[in-house]
């Protein structure tokens, strides 16, 4: 893996992968699959899942490269985002049965994390967490939720054992503080 | 902290959908009003550019080392080059000879020792011929499942040199009713198009096969046709 792969780095990597070069692909798989298996695999909790999805989510990023947009997402963002919507589509066709399940701690990053690990986004990163930090314990833990199981309102309010109208209350001021806080 | 305004109703729905707190009906109307509103287009960019860091905030995990070969044996062949002009011109064989060439295929496939087919594929030999779904029954495209090969041979009996502004894709949709995009297959061609291991267990006879018709680049959704279905037609045993 390259020592620094930079988010200009990874956009011309897409730029290649558009025109049809396959070891662009192999470079932008070395660069981002650790991450993107790690979301796929915090979401399913299963690594045979996990593999099937992120092969889906490679395969998904080679057909659609010609529409990935570096004027509207960062490539990290958006190859993320397919990661965390395919691995979300996979854990709603397993039924209501996955939503019974609790919602086991959250392994966050403490930061020491190697230089391996390509955290291109590490400034972003550490400003959510601490914007985060600052909200109150249920809001932190609905959105987290919320986003690492795509429950929806129902479903977090019965998690949550709150009535929806809260529930959606704690999410819509948490958004609200969140965006307060990462663009004073 | 900062309190932060309010959000508007605008912004506070494009990120309950960035985050993923709607339900199914409230997303489809997202993505519906983020494809129609260009500025809701991009309230869902930015929230989803704030909230992605959540994702990065998880030790990373390397990957199974076998994955990678696996990812580049499903690769479908390259459709995203070669679309200039010359694309077109090289598409220059007549209907009738590539009727021909896709019954010498399917011969082909037919001389193959039974031996050869491997499980997890349908153990045998599949075909399909696909007609326009409203026109007349004269097929369009010709498919036949190779299970050696874990492919799909596809041959397009269009005449090339007709609409250079469109490309045909081809679509899979197995029992569960959700269409996997295979590639693109030009007017007059054949090609073997590699299905990826996720479909192989759910393909069986009684599978759809069918052709959309895309712009460049293929279908606009990630799931699902954008465009036209040209021709469509099921998968039976030879």
């Amino acid at each position: 893996m390259a020592a620094a792969t930079t988010p200009e780095d990874l956009s011309r990597l897409m730029t290649r992968i558009a025109a049809g070069e396959r070891a662009a692909l192999g470079q932008l798989y070395d660069a981002t699959s650790a991450k993107l298996f790690a979301v796929c695999l915090r979401i399913l909790s299963d690594r045979e899942e996990a593999e099937d999805i992120l092969q889906e989510v490679y395969l998904t990023i080679w057909r659609r490269a010609d529409r990935f947009d570096s004027g509207r997402a960062g490539v990290m963002t958006w190859a993320s985002t397919i990661a965390r919507n395919r691995a979300i589509d996979r854990l709603r066709a397993r039924g209501p049965m996955a939503y019974a399940e609790q919602v086991d701690d959250l392994q966050i990053a403490d930061g020491a994390v190697g230089a391996e690990a390509l955290l291109v986004t590490a400034g972003e990163n550490g400003r959510l967490q601490d914007c985060l930090a600052q909200l109150d314990d249920r809001t932190q833990r609905a959105i987290r939720t919320a986003f690492f199981e795509g429950l929806a309102y129902s479903a977090l309010a019965n998690r949550m054992d709150a009535p929806l109208g809260t529930v959606k209350s704690w999410i819509r001021r948490g958004l609200a503080r969140l965006k307060g806080c990462l663009e004073p | 902290m900062n309190e932060g305004p309010d959000l508007t109703e605008a912004e506070a729905f494009a990120a309950e959908h960035a985050l993923g707190v709607l339900s199914a009906d409230e997303r489809r109307q997202a993505e519906v009003r983020a494809a129609a509103d260009p500025a809701f287009a991009s309230l869902v960019d930015a929230w989803r550019a704030r909230l992605t860091p959540l994702a990065e905030g998880i030790a990373p995990k390397t990957a199974p080392a076998g994955l990678w070969p696996r990812i580049e044996r499903a690769l479908p062949a390259n459709d995203n080059t070669g679309r200039g002009a010359g694309f077109w011109r090289r598409a220059t064989v007549a209907s009738l000879s590539l009727a021909a060439a896709s019954l010498a295929a399917a011969v082909m496939l037919a001389n193959r020792p039974a031996v050869r087919v491997q499980p997890p594929a349908p153990g045998q030999l599949l075909n399909a011929s696909l007609v326009s779904p409203s026109g007349a029954p004269v097929p369009l495209f010709v498919a036949a499942y190779d299970p050696a090969r874990k492919a799909l041979i596809v041959t397009s009996l269009v005449q090339p040199g007709g609409d250079p502004a469109h490309v045909h894709e081809l679509w899979v949709i197995p029992a569960d009713g959700k269409p996997r995009a295979l590639g693109f297959i030009e007017p007059g061609k054949t090609k073997s198009m590699p299905l990826p291991q996720g479909l192989l267990s759910s393909l069986a006879e009684g599978a759809a096969i069918a052709v959309s018709v895309e712009p460049p680049g293929g279908s606009k959704r990630l799931d699902a046709p954008s465009g036209p279905i040209a021709a469509v037609g099921k998968l039976a045993k030879i």
